[in-house]
């Protein structure tokens, strides 16, 4: 493992990338105004970016593909759950419990 | 800072909107306080880097080459790539923040993460009252700050008691499911969201996992092409 200072400037350096990525257009401010049209297409970016974290989370066993898996079975549920009811607590509630019975019943 | 009414206004539907979703957090920044120590770092380390780096992404995927001794050049590389989505939000986040003075954007750009983006994002750009935006949006990410540091804490200290098998970072992605589900209700959100995460699915194999963010590029191209078909098809 890297230790003493260098640890330490290995922490400042990643503390230098979230800054300079999260602050990049903060941080300019009025001089970098990007156009209308790329601000209409970064309307998409949430929703791109949440699926593109979750999918690969919900279909990946190990690293492969497995179709069949407890998780994706606790994440259809939660959506289900999310879709009908506006209750903030009952999709964690619904998505643990479903993830443990299946898992409880032998499901990867 | 005055704390006048449409601030205050700001600030109560910001924590509104936040709340529930940010329950996800904390098993998130338990699980990563745990992963720190399981590297070998100690305490004080652990608490150092959560506090300095604050980005959960970053910092799990830096562990495995802070603990095979990797070089530093490499390390930064690699949290630049898995930040590099944040170059995106902070696009779309900064036309809300303008109207602020440079600390207070340093400040506020340090604290835009997923989540805060994912839920403030739409309603900071449609909002008029540049005081109004900055309660919505600094206030609730001071309190997922908050939030994210204290479950790095409990995890921290508590590595040794948690079992693994409850698979309590499940909760992460429920909390990013709940985001998502709202959001998809037209069609060209649909297809961005389908796009982003088969996406990220099929590219996975790309080094220093550039396929999450070739992913969600590919997605945003993709809803904006589908927008303008589906409005071309509405004109004809």
């Amino acid at each position: 493992m890297i230790e003493g200072v260098w640890l330490w400037a290995a922490f400042v350096l990643l503390a230098l990338t979230t800054l300079v990525t999260r602050g990049s257009f903060i941080v300019i401010g009025e001089r970098g105004r990007l156009p209308a049209v790329v601000l209409r297409a970064l309307r998409y970016a949430p929703a791109a970016a949440l699926a593109a974290l979750i999918v690969p989370d919900l279909l990946l066993v190990q690293g492969s593909v497995a179709p069949f898996n407890s998780k994706l079975l606790a994440g259809l549920a939660v959506i289900a759950v999310a879709l009908k009811w506006r209750n903030p607590w009952l999709p964690f509630l619904t998505g643990m419990g479903v993830l443990w019975t299946a898992r409880w019943g032998g499901l990867a | 800072m005055a704390f006048n009414p449409a601030f205050k206004d700001g600030a109560r539907a910001g924590l509104r909107a936040f709340m529930p979703v940010s329950v996800g957090v904390v098993p998130w920044a338990i699980v990563t306080g745990i992963a720190m120590r399981s590297i070998g770092m100690d305490e004080m380390q652990s608490l150092g880097m959560s506090l300095l780096v604050y980005a959960a992404t970053a910092q799990l995927g830096a562990l495995p080459l802070i603990a095979s001794g990797a070089p530093l050049w490499l390390i930064f590389v690699t949290g630049m790539v898995l930040n590099l989505r944040f170059v995106i939000f902070s696009a779309a986040v900064a036309p809300a923040l303008h109207a602020q003075s440079l600390a207070r954007r340093i400040i506020g750009g340090f604290l835009l993460t997923d989540t805060a983006f994912a839920i403030l994002g739409q309603k900071l750009a449609e909002a008029h009252d540049p005081v109004w935006r900055w309660g919505y949006y600094i206030v609730p990410s001071l309190y997922g700050w908050v939030l994210w540091q204290s479950g790095v804490l409990v995890g921290v200290f508590g590595a040794g008691f948690f079992p693994r098998d409850w698979s309590l970072e499940f909760m992460g992605t429920i909390a990013l499911l709940i985001m998502v589900v709202p959001m998809v209700r037209s069609r060209p959100m649909l297809v961005a969201a389908l796009v982003g995460g088969c996406g990220a699915l099929l590219l996975r194999g790309m080094p220093l996992r550039l396929g999450l963010f070739a992913a969600i590029l590919l997605g945003i191209a993709a809803g904006f092409a589908a927008e303008h078909w589906h409005s071309k098809r509405a004109n004809t």
